[in-house]
């Protein structure tokens, strides 16, 4: 209840949102913990995107980049496992 | 990991390039530039993925509805001493305040003469936390929450030279300004 109060008043309530305590002194780790979190929701790559203007035809460029990055890696993705699959029910799969 | 990439799609550039004896070579520098996305500024654990591990084994990580009220070194959390620190691409600048806000010391990598790029180093970042911590302890602050703000070489560095000036370090808040609806930022640099 009173965490969403607080919630409410602010919208990003200092020492409540992106806070990690440190555990055993290890300021390392807690630091890591901090970006790979701020990298995985996107929150950095926003930054780093918002800091020069990028023109229409650049976001065009990007996003179409990314796209193919990303099918490529899935494909990849999927050849890897295949190849590093056990147990196969056909030992030479193709040559019967 | 990119640079590999660069290096292999330079070679067959260069090799088609000589073949003919032309002097373009700086256009294909400018194209590799574009290409390529610059690499990272020193965000240390921001592409390590297993995050589920760690979260695991560790218990308390993250601040609850009461940990306003814990107690740490014998002061309520919400009013320990705070450590801001702006990381910047050139500079990092410390400022040490009360719980409420109000500025007690600052320095920066500039203060503590440090010049020109030599002010957005790492190393610039952990001598002057270094410096601002032995100042604090003197004022009596030991036990500190710090909030970082911004990405550059600093932003590591300086969270470790405080621990290594001897302040007692609760925890860790970033508060990059980022919006999802910004003005329009200031147009791209030119490489």
């Amino acid at each position: 209840m009173f965490l969403t109060l607080r919630l409410l008043s602010n919208r990003h309530p200092s020492f409540i949102a992106r806070t990690v305590f440190v555990k055993n002194n290890n300021v390392d780790d807690a630091c890591r913990l901090v970006n790979r979190i701020l990298g995985k929701e996107g929150i950095l790559e926003q930054y780093r995107l918002t800091r020069y203007y990028e023109k229409p035809y650049q976001t065009r460029r990007r996003v179409n980049h990314e796209r193919c990055k990303a099918i490529y890696n899935e494909d990849m993705e999927r050849k890897i496992q295949f190849v590093l699959r056990k147990n196969r029910h056909e030992p030479f799969p193709g040559c019967s | 990991m990119l640079s590999t990439v660069r290096n292999t799609l330079r070679v067959p550039v260069a090799g088609v390039l000589r073949l003919f004896q032309t002097s373009a070579l700086q256009a294909s520098e400018k194209f590799d530039h574009k290409r390529i996305p610059q690499e990272d500024e020193g965000v240390q654990g921001e592409k390590v993925v297993d995050l589920d591990s760690v979260l695991k084994i560790k218990q308390n990580l993250f601040p609850t509805l009461d940990s306003d009220n814990q107690i740490f070194d014998g002061i309520l959390y919400k009013q320990l001493p705070i450590c801001n620190i702006r990381v910047s691409h050139n500079n990092t600048i410390f400022t040490m305040t009360d719980a409420s806000g109000t500025v007690k010391i600052i320095r920066s990598c500039g203060m503590e003469g440090f010049k020109n790029t030599k002010k957005g180093t790492n190393i610039a970042a952990q001598t002057t936390a270094i410096a601002i911590a032995t100042k604090a302890i003197d004022r009596g602050f030991k036990t500190i929450r710090v909030r970082v703000q911004g990405l550059g070489p600093g932003r590591l560095a300086a969270v470790k030279g405080l621990q290594m000036g001897g302040l007692n370090i609760v925890s860790i808040t970033d508060n990059t300004h980022v919006s999802w609806n910004p003005p329009r930022p200031r147009k791209a640099r030119r490489l």
